[in-house]
């Protein structure tokens, strides 16, 4: 069902969204530095960027999460839980590569042993309004790890951006139940054929392929290689590409506590962070930046393939693009293909 | 530029040469080619084999002294800038390394491009980048534009008149003219101007982008703590979460953790992923210290740490 | 410092649905201080309470260890895989504890030898040691099985002091002294990391198959159900695969731990 969205109309569209929904959307907090928030006002949305430092998955796994809030009184406590939604929600713009992750996270959040209620409520309660990357970076290789730019699954609805309006594409049920939005028009021939036109153009520019395949077994040999003292160098351990990755998802639990209320907090952490696996004892089984790149890649590309069949990558970039050091994954895929013997 | 840049590379490339042949040292860091525009790398050279794939240009931006700490146990040949060179000062006077441990290949800094800056000149992924004399010329997909290099170069490079490394084992090139490109230092400037709430509310709108990642600690070679005191636990100073109080504790302290010790590189800001100004609080307690002792971070490699040494000297009218 | 916690559910609903194996663990909270893992030292026969020995070593168990007889704390579990008790059925059991480690040990030991179970099991023997005698944990247990026939008890010190009368040795040795069968029995081993380095090799000599010793892991641990990610060896997570592994499993995963 191809509709379109005149861009005209776009801040009424987003008006009309957050009178029934919580619309999520990329904002820009300075120049060239935007994360998806919360809309208050619709003229903050910014869908002109490539694509947000902080990736989408913070809208269904926050950075920082009350997981329940407590009240003592005397030697008693009453606990509060806050795993509830109130209000449906709405997610636009976000790119295939970021979508894609959401799938991969279920997988741990949402599988068969221990449902993650907090991040399962916020999945079921969205809506995701997916948008097409007319303008891929050279330093995406999404088309290497099962995406592409317009890669549609895991969207319930798709917009193209054809310059005057969005085509827009309702793909799921959740998708057609905006199919009477009234700020929806019928798309043309020429307007579908000019977003078919956009997405093969796309495509194609996301042509540098990244030989992923066989990595797994690669890395099964290479626990005790040279290659990580190497790998390891340059690396400060800084942690920003665990915190702009889109499909990293570890967490570190914490009690706040003000005199006798507090509340317990989960918030992101970082394989990377020396602490992260410190023992009471005092022994760290990886007490160097050497285990701790070592765990990171072999996660992402051994052990998280072997519980789940996919690597943990989407391809999107961030880590090659904001890494202070200038790590580039691609380069080091290829070097772990090559055994890793340069 | 970059006749100057392929002199200086070639100069790097052979002192390293020499030095990793006659085991002076045993490992030589300096920059290598980035596979994307604008961007060099760390590297480490090993074998006088190797030292082909060090260059220099002006993408040279991060401070090599920041990994140092991982490199205790070897003697190191060290590429430095004027920053860098500075904050290698600061870190032996913190005795954060054997004397004869390092030799420093000192670099006249040429001053570095802002690749953000260049970046946000444009529309659309730049693809290709060259320099020639004063000139960037950068092109993408649809686009060529050729840019004026000193309206690009970074914030702390603009003003630093230290830019031949002072205590260098060599320098790679002559030295340059120390002088300032603009007349005084705009961000402490600007910052002094503000009243106490405009002060406020400008660091509280940079910091609230903050997301705790601690790249500006990592890249900072100042910052060498085995533990921050953010990730104290007992006594926990803040918690680890996105609350604006604690993030504006952790900017302020570890700004003063800098006083005296920052040499103004920069290299905190151009690790931040979410474009943090973080050099004007530094730079301002820097000035403050100059004012008080007399002490510039990095400068004279005898003076005592002002914050750490106490003289009969020291200035007391605001004991009240 | 050690200090044993008996805790009791305050519904019976919540103590009816409450099964588990020896060798797991649970999540114990104290609300403001945070949550940890323990093993759980009693037995799956001792009903009525719950049992945790604590080593007050960081926030949370210095908080464990101050709180008065009617505190409320907080309980995830029961988690982890627990001893492969099955496993053991028909077959002798040879138990090494070093240290704090012997705590989920005195839960399988327990269980193994109550009424009902003894039976599932043919020999017993238990080697347990520690630095010093006021280290020794459970002295009360010690001296009610050293009084049984039903189960060979070894307790030895590394240093003895002027009141003590047993065993003075290195685990490792007094294993090599006591020389088990390594026919037809399982061993099971938890103690600090030195201690396993010196006895491992021992029971290897003693001709025991990778497959037939078994150890309890110590990680960093959060979540407890494989979710956090930081507990992971290799693509096995020691809170919900573990923390019980066989030296079989343990060969073919990195040396992460």
């Amino acid at each position: 069902m191809k509709l379109k969205l005149d861009k005209k109309n776009f801040i009424p569209f987003l008006q009309s969204l957050m009178a029934e929904y919580d619309l999520f959307a990329p904002v820009q907090l300075a120049d060239g530095v935007s994360v998806y928030k919360k809309i208050d006002q619709a003229e903050k949305v910014d869908l002109s960027i490539s694509n947000a430092q902080k990736p989408a998955k913070e809208i269904f796994f926050p950075q920082s999460e009350t997981m329940f809030r407590y009240e003592k009184a005397g030697k008693e406590s009453r606990i509060t839980s806050t795993e509830d939604i109130k209000r449906n929600r709405i997610l636009l713009g976000a790119r295939p590569c970021d979508i894609q992750a959401f799938s991969l996270i279920d997988q741990v959040f949402a599988g068969k042993d221990y449902t993650d209620t907090y991040y399962v409520n916020k999945r079921k309660a969205t809506t995701i309004i997916g948008m097409g990357c007319d303008h891929p970076l050279s330093t995406c290789f999404c088309t290497s790890l099962n995406g592409g730019p317009f890669h549609r699954e895991g969207s319930d609805l798709f917009l193209i951006d054809l310059g005057e309006s969005y085509l827009v594409e309702l793909l799921t049920e959740k998708g057609m139940a905006f199919q009477k939005n009234k700020f929806f028009e019928e798309a043309n021939e020429k307007e579908i054929s000019l977003a078919k036109g956009i997405e093969g153009k796309a495509t194609e520019k996301v042509k540098a392929s990244i030989p992923v395949n066989g990595i797994e077994k690669k890395l099964d040999q290479m626990m005790e290689s040279p290659f990580w003292d190497r790998v390891q160098k340059k690396c400060l351990g800084c942690r920003v590409c665990t915190y702009l990755c889109p499909t990293c998802h570890c967490f570190d639990i914490m009690d706040e506590a003000r005199t006798n209320k507090g509340r317990r907090v989960r918030n992101w952490d970082s394989c990377l962070s020396s602490l992260y696996s410190q023992e009471t004892s005092g022994h760290n089984p990886r007490p160097t930046n050497r285990e701790r790149t070592r765990q990171r890649l072999t996660h992402k590309f051994n052990y998280f393939p072997k519980n789940f069949d996919r690597i943990a990558c989407v391809g999107c970039g961030r880590c090659t693009l904001y890494c202070p050091a200038h790590f580039d994954i691609r380069q080091t895929i290829k070097e772990i293909q090559e055994g890793g013997d340069k | 530029m970059e006749q100057t840049h392929k002199a200086i590379q070639n100069s790097i490339r052979e002192k390293a040469r020499e030095l990793l042949s006659s085991k002076k040292v045993d490992v030589v860091v300096g920059f290598g080619e980035g596979t994307l525009p604008l961007r060099a790398t760390p590297i480490f050279i090993r074998s006088p084999e190797e030292v082909d794939r060090l260059i220099w240009n002006s993408y040279c931006e991060n401070n090599l002294a920041t990994y140092l700490y991982k490199l205790s146990q070897f003697k190191v040949g060290l590429v430095v800038k004027g920053c860098d060179a500075r904050s290698v000062v600061a870190l032996s006077r913190e005795k954060r390394f054997k004397p004869d441990q390092l030799y420093l290949i000192g670099v006249p800094c040429q001053r570095m491009v802002d690749r953000r800056k260049v970046k946000k000149a444009v529309k659309g992924e730049i693809l290709r980048v060259s320099e020639q004399r004063d000139e960037i010329t950068v092109e993408g997909e649809d686009f060529k534009k050729v840019l004026k290099r000193d309206d690009f170069l970074y914030p702390s490079c603009q003003v630093c008149i230290h830019r031949t490394p002072a205590k260098a084992d060599v320098l790679v090139a002559d030295p340059v003219e120390e002088s300032s490109l603009v007349e005084i230092h705009p961000e402490i400037e600007a910052f002094e101007k503000k009243s106490p709430e405009e002060r406020w509310r400008y660091f509280e709108k940079e910091a609230g982008r903050c997301i705790r990642c601690y790249a500006c600690r990592e890249a900072c070679p100042m910052c060498y703590c085995t533990e921050c005191f953010v990730d104290s636990s007992n006594p926990e100073w803040i918690d680890k979460g996105l609350s604006p109080s604690d993030i504006e504790f952790f900017h302020i302290v570890r700004a003063y953790h800098q006083s005296g010790r920052c040499s103004g590189c920069g290299a905190c800001e151009r690790a931040c992923p979410m474009e943090i100004k973080l050099t004007y609080l530094t730079q301002k307690l820097n000035q403050d210290v100059k004012e008080l002792f007399g002490f510039e971070t990095g400068v004279d490699p005898d003076a005592p740490p002002p914050l750490s040494t106490y003289d009969i000297e020291d200035r007391q009218e605001f004991i009240k | 410092m050690l200090r044993t916690l008996e805790l009791r559910f305050l519904k019976d609903e919540d103590a009816q649905a409450f099964h588990f194996v020896p060798g797991q663990f649970c999540e114990l909270s104290l609300l403001g201080k945070g949550e940890a893992p323990f093993g759980i030292a009693s037995s799956p026969t001792e009903n009525g309470s719950v049992k945790f020995t604590i080593n007050k070593a960081g926030v949370v168990t210095t908080a464990l260890h101050h709180i008065e007889e009617g505190s409320e704390v907080g309980i995830r579990g029961p988690l982890g895989n627990g001893y492969p008790i099955d496993l053991f059925q028909g077959k002798n059991v040879l138990v090494i504890g070093g240290g704090f480690a012997f705590t989920t040990l005195r839960s399988l030991v327990t269980y193994f030898l109550h009424p009902e179970n003894r039976n599932k099991v043919k020999d017993i023997t238990v080697i347990y040691g520690a630095r010093t005698p006021g280290l020794l944990l459970y002295k009360e247990e010690l001296a009610e099985w050293a009084k049984r026939s039903d189960i060979k008890l070894v307790v030895t010190v590394d240093q003895g002091d002027k009141d003590w009368k047993g065993k003075v040795g290195l685990v490792p040795n007094v294993l090599e002294e006591a020389a088990p069968a390594a026919e037809n029995t399982y061993a099971v081993i938890c103690g600090p990391p030195i201690m396993i380095k010196f006895t491992f090799p021992k029971l290897m000599a003693l001709r025991f198959p990778n497959e037939r010793i078994y150890t309890s892991l110590e990680k960093r641990m959060k979540c407890g159900i494989g979710k956090c990610g930081r507990c992971n060896i290799g693509h096995l997570y020691v809170c919900k695969d573990g923390p019980v592994f066989s030296y079989a499993q343990l060969e073919k995963l990195p040396k992460d731990y």
